[in-house]
């Protein structure tokens, strides 16, 4: 097991945005997290990722407890997440922001006097990375010209190029036409073979189409988890969460 | 931080043509040194150690993100620092200027683990009042002069090797070496991983948090490097004109500082030297003919500000890029 979620609550005042989840996530597998707006699924994911503190319970990360590790930490040791909105460095060129990602994996940030742009080894890593992102035509394109689509696409690269054992994509589809619905579903299978995958999605083809297990969030608490199947057949999902979405 | 990341959008990153220009601008220096009278040279001096601070501004604005109005303060700890150890403890001036270089990282360093946490406007406001601090207690302190300041302070002597130091085309030789090897520095810095992340830093906090970058120990390198660079800068001054005074501590010379690194082009290293000159080549030179000149250098500087973001050095970019493609077409 990779992620374990111990009786894990969040308030903000006193609105209780999870309560008492528990979640398991294995090695290798891809796991999606589902539920209708306000569910609490992206403060689940900005607790994992360290960015929110929870008020009580556990997150147990290949079993030590992180509880009290930063963001920074939490990212140090795998825990890497894609954001809802598009969050890239603007003014660098995708293979900037990938090289500067790889930067950061290899441990060498704080390296004063040798060239980041120049050091062969983590360019042709970042080549590589840009080629399996879909994304070799716009290596010297600046992130703020890439369309949206592709912009979705290297905050995934960005996040891949850290080497994460646990990625967190939070609405990678989100805003996408059908043809880049396509390409991310295509992108993300392709990684699920190497990587941990957490995944926030409204859009049930693509859960379904990528994640072997699924959680269902309903205000704060987890209602019924497990494979595609078993939740097209859920009558208590039915009811509080794709009845909503199909109507 | 939205604040500041909305008015610093002009940052610009080129490493060859940051060396093209820096080139040139050295070249032009030496020519004047070299053909120029007693005033001239005193003068590229000055410049010279004006664009160090000009530098030391443009790194913390542009890698860090962070506008600091009290910068003058480092200014002034590298003067007065200097000037106590050559006056007070006989230690050479070029011993000196080392020392002072390492108390204004030491104080830097300090400073920024309480303040870089703060963003825009907090963050120019605490420093304008640390600055601000910094000159009322020089003003009325009676170990560093008061008022008055301090004189008599030498240059380093060197007259072993047959040089003199208080030769005005060599101190402005050895202000332009000391100007070229802050520009070597910040240059490869700005290059290097720490660098590249600085700029990531100021572009996306969130993002680069996200992977694993500490912004705050970041922010606190950057602010550490900046103040000693400044300090460097306040040594030399005092150490070419010999006096000191609390006037070099005021707030607007942060201000002016921040006038020429955007009239340069922030971020471009040697568009800080280009702006601290032509600022300075424009004070002085409409100051000989018109008693309202800073109305036209502050004209100049909200045209810049409006029509020209990303400074002179975004002119000459562009100017590059024409050039280029009128050649690709023939």
């Amino acid at each position: 097991m990779i992620l374990e979620l111990k009786k894990l609550s969040k308030s903000f005042g006193s609105i209780k945005v999870l309560k008492n989840i528990n979640l398991k996530i294995d090695n290798n597998e891809c796991v999606g997290i589902i539920g209708p707006n306000g569910a609490g699924k992206s403060t689940l994911f900005n607790v994992i990722a360290g960015h929110l503190k929870h008020d009580i319970g556990d997150v147990i990360y290949k079993n030590i407890n992180i509880n009290n590790k930063s963001n920074e930490q939490r990212a140090r040791f795998g825990i890497v997440q894609s954001f809802q909105k598009n969050s890239m460095f603007p003014e660098m060129t995708v293979l900037e922001s990938i090289m500067l990602a790889i930067s950061h994996r290899l441990n060498i940030t704080f390296q004063l006097f040798t060239n980041l742009n120049s050091n062969i080894r983590i360019l042709n890593e970042a080549f590589e990375i840009i080629k399996n992102i879909g994304l070799d035509k716009y290596s010297n394109s600046r992130s703020d010209a890439l369309s949206y689509g592709l912009q979705r696409q290297l905050e995934i690269g960005i996040a891949i190029a850290c080497s994460p054992t646990l990625l967190l994509l939070d609405e990678p589809t989100a805003g996408m036409s059908p043809l880049e619905t396509k390409n991310i579903i295509r992108l993300i299978k392709n990684l699920s073979k190497n990587y941990t995958i957490v995944i926030v999605e409204h859009d049930m083809e693509v859960i379904y189409n990528l994640a072997h297990r699924i959680y269902v969030l309903d205000r704060g608490k987890i209602i019924f988890n497990g494979e595609s199947e078993e939740i097209k057949n859920s009558k208590l999902v039915q009811d509080k969460y794709l009845g909503i979405e199909n109507v | 931080m939205d604040y500041m990341e909305d008015k610093m959008k002009a940052v610009n990153y080129n490493p060859r043509l940051r060396l093209h220009l820096f080139i040139v601008l050295v070249v032009s220096a030496l020519i004047s040194i070299f053909f120029g009278g007693y005033f001239t040279r005193f003068f590229i001096a000055e410049i010279a150690i004006l664009s160090i601070f000009a530098m030391s501004l443009d790194f913390l604005a542009a890698r860090g993100g962070l506008v600091s109005l009290g910068h003058a303060m480092f200014l002034g700890i590298g003067a007065y620092s200097t000037t106590i150890f050559i006056l007070n403890l006989g230690i050479s001036p070029f011993i000196a200027t080392i020392l002072s270089l390492l108390i204004g990282c030491f104080i830097g360093l300090l400073i920024s683990y309480f303040i870089v946490v703060l963003n825009g406007i907090f963050f120019i406001m605490v420093t304008l009042a640390l600055g601000e601090m910094f000159h009322a207690w020089v003003f009325t302190s009676e170990l560093l002069g008061g008022s008055d300041g301090i004189s008599g302070i030498i240059r380093p002597d060197i007259s072993f090797m047959g040089i003199d130091m208080n030769d005005p085309f060599i101190f402005a030789i050895y202000s332009l070496l000391w100007m070229s090897l802050i520009y070597f520095i910040l240059s490869r810095i700005t290059d290097s991983p720490l660098g590249r992340n600085l700029d990531a830093l100021r572009q996306n906090h969130m993002r680069l948090s996200a992977i694993g970058g500490y912004a705050k120990v970041y922010k606190i390198i950057a602010f550490t490097i900046s103040s000693g660079v400044a300090s460097i800068a306040g040594s030399l001054y005092v150490q070419l004109n010999g006096f000191i005074s609390p006037e070099l501590t005021h707030w607007t010379v942060s201000g002016e500082g921040l006038i020429m690194i955007i009239v340069g082009g922030i971020g471009s290293i040697s568009g800080a030297i280009l702006g601290a000159s032509v600022v300075y080549i424009l004070q002085h030179e409409l100051s000989n003919f018109i008693s309202w000149w800073m109305l036209i250098v502050g004209l100049l500087f909200i045209l810049v500000v409006l029509f020209m973001q990303d400074g002179l050095w975004g002119l000459i970019e562009k100017l590059r890029l024409r050039l280029l493609k009128g050649k690709n077409k023939i």
